[in-house]
């Protein structure tokens, strides 16, 4: 925001000007000298600090602010011991509501400007100005249009003084009660920072953190008030079982043994394609990396899906080079392809706007319904639904690329569930095939963890670490004991082969295809046909309900562990309140269910799992939980550091052009050399595209002792055989094919 | 008299009263004793508490947990905006060392002299704001396992007043204290001005 000088509380004495300017709108000169606490200066920071306070009610002990008020700090730190004014304050009706979420308690605001700056600024909703004058000056709405921004609970945060106030936290707590841990919110895959706040066990607020790299210390009203949830009555506490008809609160061994014994009993007369699981996007890397090492290296089954249907395919989301955050600001062109941002990723929508507008990147809003950043578009270009990216935009967007000289950053996503992610993909697959333009992506899914969990294997065809099942074969088999022996299916798949009655266990981990699935009909008929459904979750959702088993988890705010988000970056999330009732971490059940199944996974700690992760998954390697814990700013995968250890390989995603029907993708191939003229990977920073194989087998095999089944750590040998492209070539595609390839380098 | 005189001292003592029978009565208290709290109401029966919450944040045996809420607009707890909602202290934590007291906006809480507990689990050891707050008549409310026999609801807050303001016992000027059900303004102490 820029500096207005409002509040007056920053008079400084500069050497050689007249008066006392304030210092946040004096920019500094050469030679410049600044006395911040000379005796004039003092005096009138003290007169400055008694005309806030002439109209400032004193109540303080009731005030939402009372104890982190900065106008208290700087009245007990630079402000007169006792007022001079007898004279009755100024009184405005108490509280009156701006919107549902936001009141206004007009007597102790200060005329700083901050609200009204961030929502014209920062937000772009200028929907509260200042109206009369003098002593009457005040923040309001206009007639009939309340303060709605996605955004505006970040004025309460901003607010010096507890003039604006959220209705969901008002009177809930004082500064003084709140237990504070810094953690990540999930509630889409921006995650931004924050400060998770709460009192006598019961989360009571979030408070945006100033992440650079992501949110600027901003939050959207979704993430910022959308906690209540984790206390909620209807949340399931202890686990069920299914018995005569009736789920029947069980102990925890009972309902392990009725899941294991039952999965126990379809692999052995069906198979492990008889079992297929769905969802695991909500919790952490460390639970989707326990449920792809169940599902895929103990039961051996590779129909799992985190997506509902709704996103894009494994392959372009782990296949194309990832942008982050910030090459926002200095690309060279923004194309936005869908979702909306706002509705879907609000905090990058903020951080879209800023660029575009502030920054002046020329954004190219491509979206097929116009969303909310068409009025900072340099060029608006609707695509027909269903339809890609037309070859006019690619080649304009490309051109502002190259004349401005910086990245071309792509925002895909799925503009509606109702539309195929062909769409998406082909435009992706268009800006891919540009030359000479350094084309990176962020995928705009909609779920929470949706790249933890891919990037953790829970997806068909893949393996912790972006790595394919061909490609990890070898490394996993060593490392879990197996791999699936082929590619499984997703989500639609695996409810079409439920409705087919082929799928006998299905695993929901939060997953609720009843209502999330775009085919509803058909979540419905593959309900009806899978005989033993296990759900993970923590709210019995009408899929839940079916459950035979049900096992209740721990949800965001009660466990610790990391989160990826769309641009790659591993951050930690925090447990600040105690589990309700019995509930277990997805990777504790996980490795439950796979001790009962014959496998030690050996992991006793929340830690110990992020470790493994570092030291299994090849995009991971080295962001040890000691690491992420140290990162101020989380990390982003892979590490700069360990890309000698891993062997970085460009790998192009493949579009079958011609062949029409269905999906038209390709998974990402594990073999291939790098083209010619590629950069070498040792050079400059690798860029995301570049796939990784996974570091060569070492010679030891998986131990069947639980005295050293434990994976490999951090403290892996420093020095990892390095694997050419050469040595892992396999046969390129048998049939002819147009591929074009989606990573410019 | 030399061996005798020991027994002169036994004898002087013959007669008078050293033994007070508690639990059938008490010794006198001194004016200013900790005991348990009472939670004060204005002259228009309104209550004191607005649930600011200080007490609880300066207990240094965080025995007291406050909740505060919205007033309801038609029928008002307390003046202004909050009141407070939950208002707990727990006896087995409290050392009665008066900080909330002293903490208090709004001289809502105060303690009698009444220093007897006996409880025969430990969730009756907490005292809930039905039991704290004063009766219509401004007084503690006299609970059934409570044993009150003299004044020890007396004078609540004497030593609130003394103190008021900043501990000045000479104090002089304008009555600062608020009226309280029962009671009305209450006159200053010995001492302070107005006498």
């Amino acid at each position: 925001m820029k500096p207005v000088g409002m509040c007056r509380m920053c008079l400084v004495e500069v050497e050689g000007v007249r008066g006392f300017p304030p210092a946040c709108t004096t920019p500094v000169t050469d030679g410049m000298v600044v006395r911040t606490r000379t005796d004039a200066v003092e005096k009138i920071q003290e007169g400055v600090l008694e005309f806030l306070l002439i109209n400032h009610p004193l109540d303080c002990p009731v005030c939402d602010r009372g104890g982190e008020c900065p106008l208290q700090d700087q009245t007990l730190a630079f402000g007169p011991g006792e007022s001079r004014f007898v004279e009755e304050k100024r009184h405005y009706e108490k509280p009156i509501p701006l919107s549902n979420m936001i009141l206004l308690d007009r007597e102790r605001c200060i005329q700083c400007a901050r609200c009204t700056r961030f929502a014209e600024e920062i937000a772009g909703d200028p929907l509260i100005d200042f109206v009369s004058r003098g002593d009457r000056t005040q923040v309001l709405n206009f007639a009939e249009q309340p303060f709605e921004s996605y955004f505006s609970g970040n004025t309460v945060q901003i607010c010096p003084v507890g003039a604006l106030l959220a209705r969901h936290y008002r009177f809930k707590a004082r500064p003084w009660d709140l237990a504070t841990a810094e953690t990540s919110c999930t509630t889409c895959s921006v995650h931004c920072r924050g400060a998770v706040q709460s009192s006598s066990n019961r989360i009571v607020r979030l408070l945006g953190v100033d992440l650079d790299p992501v949110n600027h210390g901003w939050l959207c009203d979704k993430g910022r008030y959308g906690i209540d949830w984790v206390h909620a009555d209807d949340r399931v506490r202890e686990p069920h079982l299914r018995v005569g008809g009736e789920l029947r609160e069980v102990s925890w061994p009972e309902a392990l043994d009725a899941a294991a014994g039952e999965i126990r009993k379809v692999l052995r007369m069906h198979g492990p394609g008889a079992i297929a699981v769905l969802g695991g996007a909500r919790g952490t890397n460390e639970d989707a990396y326990a449920w792809a090492r169940l599902a895929k290296g103990v039961i051996g089954t590779d129909h799992v899906d985190c997506q509902m249907g709704d996103g894009l395919p494994a392959e372009v989301v782990l296949g194309v080079r990832r942008a982050e955050i910030d090459d926002c600001d200095r690309a060279g062109a923004i194309v936005v392809l869908g979702p909306d941002p706002r509705e879907e990723v609000p905090v990058l929508f903020l951080r879209l706007r800023r660029a575009a507008k502030d920054l002046g990147v020329p954004l190219f809003d491509c979206t097929p319904v116009g969303g909310s950043l068409a009025p900072y578009a340099a060029h608006v270009a609707r695509r027909v639904p269903g339809e890609p990216v037309g070859a006019d935009v690619v080649e304009l967007a490309a051109r502002t690329a190259r004349e401005r000289g910086g990245p071309l950053v792509v925002v895909a996503g799925r503009p509606s569930v109702a539309e195929a992610p062909d769409a998406t993909v082909r435009s992706i697959a268009a800006f891919g095939a540009l030359d000479g333009v350094d084309v990176r992506v962020l995928s705009a899914l909609r779920r929470g963890n949706v790249h933890g969990a891919l990037e953790m294997g829970l997806a068909p065809g893949f393996l912790p670490g972006r790595v394919t099942l061909d490609a990890g074969r070898e490394w996993f088999t060593q490392r879990w004991g197996g791999v699936p022996a082929g590619r499984g299916l997703d989500a639609d798949g695996i409810l079409r082969a439920a409705a087919e009655g082929r799928v006998h266990v299905l695993v929901l981990l939060g997953a609720d295809p009843l209502l999330d699935h775009p085919d509803a009909l058909l979540a419905r008929r593959a309900l009806e046909g899978v005989p033993f459904v296990v759900a993970v979750d923590a709210f019995r959702s009408e899929s839940a309900a079916r459950a035979d088993v049900f096992l209740p988890c721990t949800v965001w705010g009660e466990q610790n562990g990391t989160v990826t988000n769309l641009e790659g970056r591993v951050q930690r999330v925090a447990r600040r309140v105690a589990p309700e009732g019995t509930a277990m971490d997805d990777w504790r059940i996980a490795s439950e269910l796979a001790y009962r199944l014959g496998a030690d996974f050996d992991l006793a700690t929340v830690d110990e799992v992020t470790d493994e992760i570092a030291a299994v998954a090849p995009a991971a390697l080295g962001a040890t939980a000691a690491l992420v814990r140290r990162a101020r700013d989380g990390v982003v995968l892979p590490l700069r550091e360990h890309l000698g250890e891993i062997v970085v390989r460009t790998r192009g995603l493949s579009i079958l052009a011609e062949e029409g029907a269905g999906t038209s993708w390709d998974p990402i191939r594990a073999g291939g050399a790098a083209p010619a003229g590629a950069p070498a990977a040792s050079g400059e920073p690798a860029p995301r595209t570049r796939r990784r194989r996974p570091v060569p087998a070492r010679t030891r095999r998986r131990p069947r002792t639980r005295s050293s089944t434990r994976t490999p750590r951090a403290s892996a040998p420093p020095t990892r055989p390095r694997c050419t492209s050469g040595t892992v070539r396999q046969a390129g595609p048998p049939r002819p094919r147009v591929t074009r390839t989606l990573c410019a380098s | 008299m030399g061996r005798l005189s020991g027994f002169l001292v036994t004898l002087r003592q013959y007669g008078k009263k050293v033994t007070t029978e508690f639990p059938k009565e008490k010794a006198p208290r001194p004016a200013r004793r900790h005991g348990r709290h009472v939670l004060n109401r204005y002259e228009d029966g309104m209550e004191k508490c607005i649930g600011c919450e200080l007490c609880a944040g300066v207990c240094p045996a965080r025995c007291i947990y406050v909740r505060g809420a919205d007033n309801p607009p038609d029928q008002p707890v307390s003046p202004g905006e909050r009141y407070g909602f939950v208002y707990e202290i727990n006896y087995l934590r409290c050392i009665h060392c008066d900080l909330c007291v002293e903490a208090c906006p709004t001289e809502a809480i105060t303690e009698t002299k009444l220093f007897e507990f006996s409880f025969t689990n430990r969730n009756d050891a907490i005292y809930t704001k039905d039991e704290l707050l004063v009766g219509d008549d401004g007084r503690a409310r006299r609970l059934p396992w409570e044993l009150w026999l003299g004044g020890e609801d007396d004078d609540t807050s004497e030593w609130m007043r003394v103190t008021s303001p900043s501990g000045d016992a000479s104090y002089e000027g304008r009555v600062s204290w608020s009226g309280e059900l029962g009671f009305g303004v209450r006159p200053p102490e010995k001492g302070q001005a107005q006498d």
